[in-house]
């Protein structure tokens, strides 16, 4: 059982979550400084046992369900709902979430205040929004044979264009080394050839498995009480006959005994480089933050100041911290005859503070940032509603407020502990064609 | 002396103060949010590289030279103001664009500080030799990096095929080859020339207190000799400079983008061709027209296509992006597109639909706290009231609508197209 409101300590007011089905979540955030309201359902799912169904096939679900549906049976006369509720936007995500899959659809639109006509904007997006998810343009187990080819060219074409963005390229290139053996090897979207194969029927497959056998989390965030949207939600996902239902998982990415080293080359001006460390042992998830923020993950970061200004190697270099995978990876756009030297630069900066620690005044300025961005959380919509739905698959709900004092009693030795936690599993080079890398 | 101004039908209000200086400043105090955003903006963006002061000689500075200037002010002769920034968590940024330069932050804390510390930087450049150099291999990554993206060059290339004399057919960052003629004294100069009181803008929203920031203002914005600045006009035809541009690259399907040429156009005759030519590029090219949908299902256009309206100081541009095997049919037909509408024009209700969703877009700029800011940026550089766009977005009218869809001259119109290798 997961924690509602009333059992975790130190929720805020705002925020409250309460169980409305068998695996089905209704999480509300409420707060009257918001304009819009944004509603959204979430499915976790697993990659395997799922009855041989392909990732091509649940990615090209959220596709089929936000093209149409049975009421508005085309995208034409979906998108004219859309614009009657002043410019309405459904958005749709699929994504890693530990080694789960989750598929979001949301809505969201203007608050009611801001309608010209009194229109109930509301509840007539979070029914348009249940439209689309529950009564898809679906018959006899099988999405519409059209909808599908329609959307199995788009999700191709998708799959294809990550050769547009050599900065994507490079992430999802990197994957097949850096994650071997783990869900994240492969796209989330599945290949080309997968989705080729996709059927009505496989895709009506998946999506059946989303709704009877994923772990739901629905968040409403805004400026209203969403008492009807819930009534409305609560009768749609509360009531379907669930079993089975996935358990949300997060494991470390596996450490390799020695590191890889691999090289691309393609025909492009600046190479892209990727260097993953990897630490399964970390636990001091806030220790952690703080150290992947002063390593590359602020203006004043060893990479910025070092790499960037006082070396002037490259417009980017930063650090991420990926803390389910336990996985620290550091990236930088850099001339092709610079690789070597910026690689070695990250892995000094590195090494620096494994030897050295961090300064008392790094360690101000990275926990006065993570202060900014917590308070900034509430501002937006999206992000408050982001952090605590980023906590899911945690199942412990932590406030800003709660996370912002485990923060603020880092102490830069527990940085250098951090630090020396994390080893070098790969290093990943996409780079420009002929280009000597020595 | 603030001035109030009311903002239309949403409710807000937004106050108005000019400094002694000639810096003209729009707050918008946003109840309940707990963040503030400033923005300062200068009028000078990469368009400006010719210009004369107070009546003297042309002066004409490489492309890429506000760019590079916004890169170096964050230097200072003790902190950069990245560190300074770093003292009190703010977070900060700039952005130079055809016809702007901004600098902002955004705190949750230390409002009047962190003010400070932006007009403070922003007033006091420090140009050496040294640092111009060091900053040049940085922004030659970052014109490099733009380089490799297929979405940025096709943009790139649509406007060097639709303008042939207007400076914005050079990229803002310039060349690894411009730049390198950009010397600290010439920073100076341009600084000087264009940095000027009377020529800037601070626009602030969100959680703070207008008469903190007006004290703040007191304190810290300088007085300047007013300069008599010309940016030096440029004789743009009237028609596309090429009608199709094509360049390869690893790309997995060609993109293509077509701008249509208009008429040159400023302040408030701009944001009402902004408004109206992206109300009737969506009736005719969105999501739910005909076209789209005829489109998408024979399998010439996929969900990455587009349309938006190009805007900026003299020059609006409606265009459409996409992917598509057949970039010269899609052309084709959205120029048989335009044709059919002039001839029998769209509903009413259709276009009553489309005005919905634009005001719906323009009003929940000011549910964000940085949206809020930034609108209201654009508008003071026009030299409109800070509402001014969702006031537009709110008024459009139909029979106008249709007038400018009759001055829109589809065969004006450049192709840029990206094949893959």
């Amino acid at each position: 059982m997961r924690p509602t409101y009333n059992e975790t300590k130190g929720l805020i007011k705002i925020f409250e979550r309460k169980q409305i089905g068998s695996g089905v979540w209704f999480n509300r955030i409420t707060d009257s400084r918001f304009k819009i309201n944004k509603i959204s359902v979430g499915f976790y799912t697993a990659f395997d046992d799922n009855g041989g169904l392909s990732r091509a096939d649940f990615a090209l679900v959220p596709y089929c369900l936000t093209d149409c549906c049975e009421k508005y049976p085309d995208y034409k006369s979906l998108s004219m709902r859309f614009a009657e509720l002043y410019g309405a936007s459904i958005s749709d995500n699929v994504t890693f979430a530990g080694n789960r899959r989750y598929t979001s659809i949301a809505i969201s639109t203007l608050d009611d205040r801001y309608a010209l006509d009194g229109e109930k904007l509301e509840r007539e997006s979070c029914e348009l929004l249940i439209e689309c998810i529950r009564r898809p343009l679906a018959a006899d187990g099988a999405f519409d044979a059209n909808l599908v080819r329609l959307m199995k060219t788009e999700l191709i074409d998708a799959i294809d264009s990550i050769i547009n963005d050599k900065r994507s390229l490079a992430v999802r290139r990197a994957a097949l080394t850096a994650f071997v053996g783990e869900p994240q090897e492969y796209s989330v979207n599945g290949t080309h050839e997968e989705a080729e194969k996709v059927t009505p029927q496989s895709a009506y497959a998946a999506y059946r498995h989303m709704l009877e056998h994923g772990h739901i989390e629905i968040f409403a965030v805004g400026c209203s009480d969403f008492s009807e949207s819930e009534k409305l939600l609560t009768e749609a996902f509360g009531s379907i006959d669930r079993r089975d239902i996935c358990e949300l998982c997060a494991e470390p990415s596996v450490l390799k005994k020695v590191p890889a080293d691999v090289t691309e080359r393609m025909p492009m001006q600046q190479a892209v480089t990727r260097m993953y460390f990897k630490a399964p042992e970390m636990t001091d998830r806030y220790a952690n933050m703080l150290f992947s923020m002063i390593l590359g993950g602020m203006t004043t970061s060893r990479f910025f100041e070092n790499i960037r200004e006082k070396q002037s190697l490259c417009y980017y270099c930063s650090s991420f911290s990926d803390r389910l995978k336990r996985t620290l990876v550091a990236n930088a756009g850099i001339e092709p005859q610079n690789v070597k030297r910026t690689q070695d630069a990250i892995i000094n900066e590195l090494n620096n503070i494994r030897e050295n620690g961090v300064t008392d005044e790094e360690l101000r300025k990275a926990k006065l940032e993570v202060m900014n961005d917590i308070k900034s959380l509430y501002d937006n919509v999206g992000s408050i509603g982001g952090w605590y739905l980023g906590q899911v698959t945690d199942g412990v709900f932590l406030s800003p407020e709660d996370y912002a004092e485990q923060i603020m009693a880092v102490t830069a030795e527990r940085i250098r502990e951090v630090s020396r936690l994390y080893t070098l599993d790969t290093v990943y080079t996409l780079c420009p064609e002929e280009v000597s890398n020595d | 002396m603030t001035e109030k101004i009311n903002g239309s039908i949403i409710g807000e209000s937004c106050l108005k103060y000019v400094h002694p200086s000639g810096v003209t400043v729009f707050m918008l105090p946003m109840k309940g949010y707990s963040t503030v955003t400033a923005q300062f903006s200068v009028r000078f963006g990469s368009q400006d590289c010719r210009f004369r002061i107070n009546g003297g000689e042309v002066i004409t500075i490489p492309d890429g030279t506000a760019h590079y200037l916004e890169h170096k002010l964050f230097e200072s002769e003790e902190k950069d103001a990245f560190a300074l920034f770093a003292q009190t968590g703010a977070s900060c940024n700039a952005g130079t664009s055809y016809d702007y330069t901004v600098y902002y932050f955004s705190c949750a804390e230390n409002f009047a500080k962190n003010l400070e510390i932006l007009l403070g930087f922003v007033q006091q450049p420090y140009f050496t030799p040294e640092n111009v150099e060091k900053e040049r291999g940085i922004i030659a990554q970052e014109i490099t990096m733009y380089q490799d993206s297929p979405n940025w060059r096709v943009i790139m290339e649509l406007l060097s095929g639709v303008y042939s004399e207007n400076p914005i057919k050079a990229d803002v960052a310039g060349t690894v080859e411009s730049i390198s003629e950009i010397t600290d004294k010439m920073l100076y100069d341009v600084y000087n020339a264009f940095y000027n009181p009377a020529n800037m803008y601070l626009c602030i929203s969100g959680n703070f207190d207008p008469d903190e920031a007006v004290s703040v203002c007191e304190k810290c914005l300088n007085g300047r000799t007013p300069l008599e600045l010309e940016t030096v006009p440029f004789n743009e035809p009237r028609e596309v400079a090429k009608k199709r541009t094509e360049i390869s690259m690893p790309v997995s399907k060609p993109l293509f983008a077509a701008g249509f040429k208009r008429p040159d156009a400023y302040g408030a005759a701009a944001l009402e061709d902004y408004i109206y030519y992206n109300i009737i590029f969506d009736v005719i090219f969105g999501d739910m027209s005909d076209f789209y949908t005829r489109m998408r299902d024979a399998g010439y256009l996929n969900d990455s296509f587009g349309d938006a309206v190009f805007k900026g100081r003299g020059y609006v541009m409606p265009y459409a992006v996409g992917e598509s095997d057949d970039p010269d049919y899609v052309l084709s037909e959205m120029k048989k597109e335009l044709k059919k509408f002039k001839a029998d024009p769209p509903t009413r209700e259709m276009f009553d639909r489309i005005k919905k969703a634009t005001y719906g877009d323009c009003a929940r700029a000011y549910g964000n706290v940085e949206a809020a800011a930034q609108t209201m940026t654009e508008a003071a550089l026009d030299g409109l009231p800070p509402f001014s766009k969702l006031d537009a977005a709110a008024s459009a009218d139909y029979e106008k609508m249709l007038g400018k869809l009759a001055e829109l001259d589809e065969e004006n119109v450049c192709l840029s197209v990206i094949r893959p290798l």
